[in-house]
């Protein structure tokens, strides 16, 4: 129910105080409350004139009032601490973001980041929310009642002790078995909507094969099949929200009997036991409201969990070591024997890679799927750290890894599906470089042979582009990653990461003229299976289960039986 | 407000009809709910009266002998109630999500197409999945919470009317403030603001969406603070919203307490006045001082409820024009004869809402057992072509005829006439063996297995440890791309079409698995027809002829070897498609 590091956020403690406070004071005026309105009933009983009961009766209505002015207190105090908490976990969780980069987001898949961002500290924010002063609540409220309830009858108050405990036993008993079940059930419920979601995702396929019409019986009878599995276990699971309204309402009708027995035999008098009457059902109220909220409880200490778990990654320090990052004729980038493994394999991805470069050359990195050839663009990108530090130079200083400012402002990177963002064409060319002129980016789009398709769009480089605006196609998508790796000639890294090979062939020819340009006077590193780019190549790695196989000019490869004439033979095909 | 709730249900299929069609156990379900609090109530009632008596010493216990038998039935009946009315309550929600999910389902079928749309629509089928939750939601968190509040005020009013009208009254108004007036305020004013919040929040959605997916670029540009401010402003504006939000609601929660206490005070000093006349009228006092307290958590609950309306509202809103009339399909029939040829007769095509021409006047034969290989960049009518040929798109001018028979006649007759295989069939979250068999629910674990070995997947699957019943995992993740589409090819290899189309299969292979893929799919579909759309030339050495589309018209047609003999252009592409 509570995660330990809860109470390190920091702030808690002492908010939690002032609840404290404000909780002891409310739960005093429950106890007014409950002995004032018993007055007014037990004067009227006693059949005094209705003026005797003007006194007690305006005390229990500013004892009511203030009781509740107090709970609203309670929430206006806490509540700019979880405003201020929830708020700042946002902004800590983009910036680790920031640094962590997009391998993470490809791991966990960009649908979870965007929910744990949004939904899942909005279920943080109901959590802290509810539970400190829940707890609170559970913790103070009940036992200033049962304190004055043994002042006016210890046994009642016995009575009411003993069966608390009771209460707990039994919802943990029944509930934690059943609430796992449901929560299981909670889980089976998650899936089926995703399956649902699935079936109609699937449509097209089950047009294809003509099942459609028929596919929606099969939709009912999956949801129903479901709906008697699940009421077979919420009837188990009710039964911990029964067992506690069971307990706490039969103990009030117990509490009532055994002081109208009392009574009977003179051994109290009506108004201490109509007090405790009254009070009887606010002593249960604290932990019926706690069961009440079980769900979102569990669900924000879930989410709570999970973000500061994200919040406790590691990310790759270090990244000012740098001091010399830019690239020019005579820079140098070496590999020695560096490996990578991925957190959650046992076996590395890139096994002992050694190369080196010097000034602009164009290396093409070849491979089937799977070698590993993403990796090393990762790497060099420094958007992935090394296994052991060291093992990289960059310009003569040994560093842990290429995640390193300097470094990373001086590359281009520009993978299978260019990112467009939803804003205009204008300002996703010039993404790179917010501040350039509207003259450049012109300039930019021309040489990237972009100039006839923006003419024919409506509102030309304003138009919107990007999800859910105008359709961009791939090889569009590509120019625009070109214009702007020509907007900004400062960048003289250029990572591709198969550019082109979702293109079709007049397409990629097409765009491949204006992409030679480009590579001139840049280190450039393009990793592809589309083998026709490795003619245009200086150096090429060819890579293989995660080995660097082979390496040197193409035609030095081309001479000799190696793997890269082995690749070429396997990948050209018929003929 | 009343007006806006009326256009919202004036064409609805989604609420009102269910509620109809299962209103005897919605009735159970009001009458346990009411039950509950009224057993609540008249546990505190029936103590108060107990005690006031007791007090009394009556001297012999058989004066107080009914209620103490009432206080432990009332004690035993409200938490059983509540279980019976939450089990009833959840069941009857639960069934209403079947037909909601057959509903949505056939909605989303009459509109669906056989040849993929944008990758948008995934979204759009989530947030439809998503109504359907909230429409469930409308009913355990407006609906009944408003009706069970609803009940217990006239229970109230009724039963102190009986003694005294003018009482009843003021209690009619108090408490009508709290189930009547302080739901509306909560629609009007927290209503609007909830509104609002979903508007700035799918912005932001939207917003973070765009920059998680963008993050390479957003890391390597070292534009952090820009990447930074785009979030704080949503952020800003929806912590201000919440928090008035949340003010509102408190606030209104003591608002809710401060009428309830005039209403407690109101039967205090009623009963005063009305049961003083002797000792024995004065037991009823402490009965209807205490009655109304366990009341308070249903009337809570309903402007919370409503305040949540305008949510629920837009989700009606959303199914409901979702559910236009289905297409009837007209004139029906059978092919007359085997499949023979089919033709496309001077073809012109533009959307309705569209008036560029993306067809132009296109003409195509084929005979059976011909493959024809279709190239041609992107948004120049691939897909296009290929909906109308199956009749999901009809043409503006010209026809589509199989055997001289409009391809509109033969909707029904489809799945026996063509096959698809595209760029990610889809694999349904279940077994190998079921996935496979969905090309013919007919066949045999004989068959099935023989398709699955055409298809050169027999090793691969009798190697898992559950064979053919190994689950393929939501959207066939279990299986590599390459692996998935054999797994489609063997799904229509069972449906035996006679007419295959291939809509870019191997787009996003690499080249070794492509053309292994290529291999298996000629070889085992030798003798069907097939219509091969595909984006570049590797492989194309396997049809008998080859056409490029450009601006809606052929531009380039002829036997993979003439065009490399005569088109200059043709070659080019070619050479370049392997590695020259």
């Amino acid at each position: 129910m509570i995660d330990s590091r809860l109470f390190k956020l920091p702030g808690i403690m002492g908010r939690a105080i002032v609840i404290a406070v404000l909780m002891f004071i409310q739960a005093i005026m429950v106890v007014i409350q409950a002995r004032f309105l018993s007055q007014a009933v037990v004067n009227l009983w006693n059949l005094k004139p209705v003026g005797t009961i003007v006194t007690p009766t305006l005390i229990f209505i500013v004892s009511f009032l203030a009781r509740h002015l107090l709970g609203v207190f309670q929430q206006r105090t806490f509540y700019p601490f979880v405003e201020k908490t929830s708020g700042k976990m946002r902004s800590d969780l983009m910036t680790k973001l920031f640094r962590l980069g997009p391998s993470v987001v490809e791991k966990a898949g960009t649908g979870s980041v965007v929910t744990m961002a949004l939904e899942g500290i909005d279920k943080v924010q109901t959590y802290l929310m509810l539970i400190i002063i829940k707890m609170m609540d559970m913790s103070i409220t009940p036992w200033i009642i049962l304190i004055y309830i043994a002042f006016l009858q210890w046994k009642s108050a016995l009575f009411l002790l003993v069966i608390y405990p009771v209460i707990i036993l039994f919802m943990v008993i029944l509930g934690l078995a059943a609430q796992s079940k449901a929560d299981q059930q909670y889980a089976g419920y998650q899936h089926l909507s995703n399956n649902f979601v699935d079936t109609l995702r699937g449509l097209p396929t089950l047009k294809q094969l003509g099942l459609s019409k028929r596919y929606a019986d099969n939709v009912y009878h999956v949801s129903e099949d479901y709906r008697k599995e699940t009421m077979a276990t919420l009837r188990v699971a009710m039964t911990s929200t029964f067992a506690l309204d069971f307990f706490t309402t039969l103990s009030i009708a117990v509490v009532a009997v055994f002081l109208g027995f009392d009574l009977l035999d003179g051994n109290i008098a009506l108004l201490p036991a109509l007090t405790i009457l009254t009070l009887a059902p606010d002593y249960f109220l604290p932990i019926r409201n706690f069961a009440n909220d079980y769900h979102a409880t569990l669900n924000g200490k879930n989410a709570l969990q999970s973000v500061l778990d994200v919040l406790e990654m590691s990310e790759i320090d270090d990244r000012k070591a740098l001091t010399d990052g830019q690239w020019r004729a005579d820079s140098h980038l070496k590999f020695d024997d560096v490996s990578f493994t991925y957190d959650n394999m046992k076996t590395p991805t890139l096994k002992h890679l050694n190369f080196e470069v010097t000034g602009n050359t164009k290396v093409g990195i070849i491979g089937t799927s799977g070698s590993g050839k993403s990796t090393l663009i990762n790497l060099i990108g420094g958007f992935l750290a090394p296994d052991e530090a060291g093992d990289m130079t960059l310009n003569g200083q040994s560093l842990p890894h290429l995640g390193q400012d300097a470094w990373q402002a001086n590359q281009f990177y520009i993978p299978q599906n260019p990112y467009l963002f939803h804003d205009t064409l204008a300002k996703n060319v010039a993404f790179y470089v917010p501040s350039a002129t509207r003259d450049a980016i012109e300039q930019a789009c021309a040489k990237a042979g972009l100039t006839e398709w923006i003419t024919s769009l409506p509102d030309g480089l304003d138009t919107m582009i990007g999800e859910g605006s105008r359709g961009v196609s791939g090889g569009q998508a590509q120019r625009i990653a070109l214009a702007r790796a020509f907007l900004d000639s400062s960048r003289r890294v250029l990572l591709f990461d198969e550019p082109t090979a979702h293109l079709d062939i007049e397409t990629e020819a097409a765009l491949k003229q204006d992409m030679l340009p480009l590579m001139d006077d840049h280190l450039v590193f393009f990793a592809t299976h589309r083998l026709h780019w490795i003619n245009q190549m200086d150096y090429v790695l060819v890579m293989e289960h995660g080995e660097l196989v082979e390496q040197g000019t193409p035609s030095e490869l081309s001479q000799h039986d190696g793997a890269y004439t082995r690749l070429r033979a396997e990948m050209g095909g018929a003929k | 407000m009343i007006r806006q709730m009326r256009e919202t249900f004036a064409h609805d299929t989604w609420v009102m009809p269910y509620l109809r069609k299962y209103k005897w156990l919605l009735t159970l379900v009001l009458f346990l709910g009411s039950m509950t609090f009224l057993s609540a109530g008249a546990l505190m009632f029936n103590s108060g009266y107990l005690i006031s008596e007791a007090a009394r010493r009556p001297g012999n216990i058989i004066y107080i002998y009914v209620p103490v038998v009432l206080a432990r039935a009332f004690g035993i009946a409200r938490p059983a109630f509540r279980y019976a009315e939450r089990l009833t309550s959840h069941n009857w929600v639960l069934r209403i999500v079947s037909d909601f999910r057959k509903k949505l389902y056939q909605a989303v079928e009459n509109k669906a197409m056989a040849i993929k749309q944008t990758h948008q629509t995934g979204d759009i089928l989530s947030i439809l999945a998503e109504d359907i939750d909230h429409i469930e939601n409308l009913y355990l968190r407006t609906v009944f919470p408003m009706v069970i509040g609803w009940v217990l005020y006239l229970f109230i009013v009724i039963g102190v009317g009986v003694f005294n009208w003018a009482v009843a009254l003021l209690l009619l108004i108090l408490l009508g403030v709290i189930v009547m007036i302080m739901p509306m305020i909560s629609v009007a004013v927290n209503g609007a603001r909830e509104f609002k919040e979903k508007q700035i929040q799918h912005d932001f959605y939207t917003n973070l969406t765009d920059e998680v997916l963008g993050l390479s670029d957003w890391v390597i540009s070292g534009r952090y603070d820009d990447f930074m401010d785009l979030q704080t402003k949503p952020i800003k504006q929806i912590a201000k919203l919440r928090r008035e939000d949340h003010f509102f609601q408190w606030w209104r929660g003591f608002g809710v307490q401060v009428f309830f206490l005039l209403a407690v005070l109101t039967l205090l000093i009623w009963s005063g006045f009305q049961f003083t006349g002797s000792k024995a009228q004065a037991n009823w006092i402490a009965a209807f001082a205490l009655a109304l307290f366990p009341i308070i958590e249903p009337f809570l609950e309903i402007s919370q409820g409503a305040s949540e309306w305008p949510i629920y509202q837009q989700s009606i809103r959303r199914v409901n024009d979702l559910s236009a009339d289905p297409e009837v399909l007209t004139n029906q029939s059978d092919l007359k004869s085997d499949f023979a040829q089919l033709d496309v007769d001077h073809v012109t095509f533009h959307y309705e809402d569209d008036d560029r021409v993306i067809l132009h006047d296109l003409s195509l034969h084929i005979n059976t057992g011909e493959k024809l290989a279709l190239l041609g960049p992107s948004g120049t009518g691939k897909s296009t072509l290929l909906k109308l040929l199956l009749g999901d798109e009809r043409a503006t001018s010209g026809q589509v005829t199989v055997n001289g028979q409009d391809i509109a006649t033969l909707q029904n007759a489809r799945a026996s006439l063509f096959g698809v295989l595209d760029q990610q069939s889809y694999l349904f979250d279940t077994t190998v063996m079921n996935n496979v068999r969905l090309g013919n629910l007919n066949a045999t674990d004989e068959q099935v297995k023989a398709a699955i070995k055409a298809v050169e997947l027999e090793p691969l699957i009798q190697s898992l440890p559950n064979g053919y019943d190994t689950q393929v995992q939501e959207s066939g993740a279990r299986f590599s791309g390459g692996e998935r589409q054999r797994l489609s090819l063997a799904r229509i290899l069972l449906q035996d079409a006679p007419i295959i189309i291939l809509d870019e299969p191997t787009v996003s292979l690499d080249p070794i698995t492509e053309k292994d893929l290529l291999d298996t799919v000629f070889s085992v579909l030798k003798d069907k027809t097939i219509i091969w759309v595909t984006h570049h030339l590797a492989g194309v050495d396997h049809v008998d002829q080859v056409r490029f589309l450009e601006n809606g018209v052929f531009d380039m047609q002829g036997t993979p070897d003439a065009l490399y003999q005569n088109e200059a252009r043709f070659r080019r592409l070619y050479d370049l498609d392997r590695g020259k």
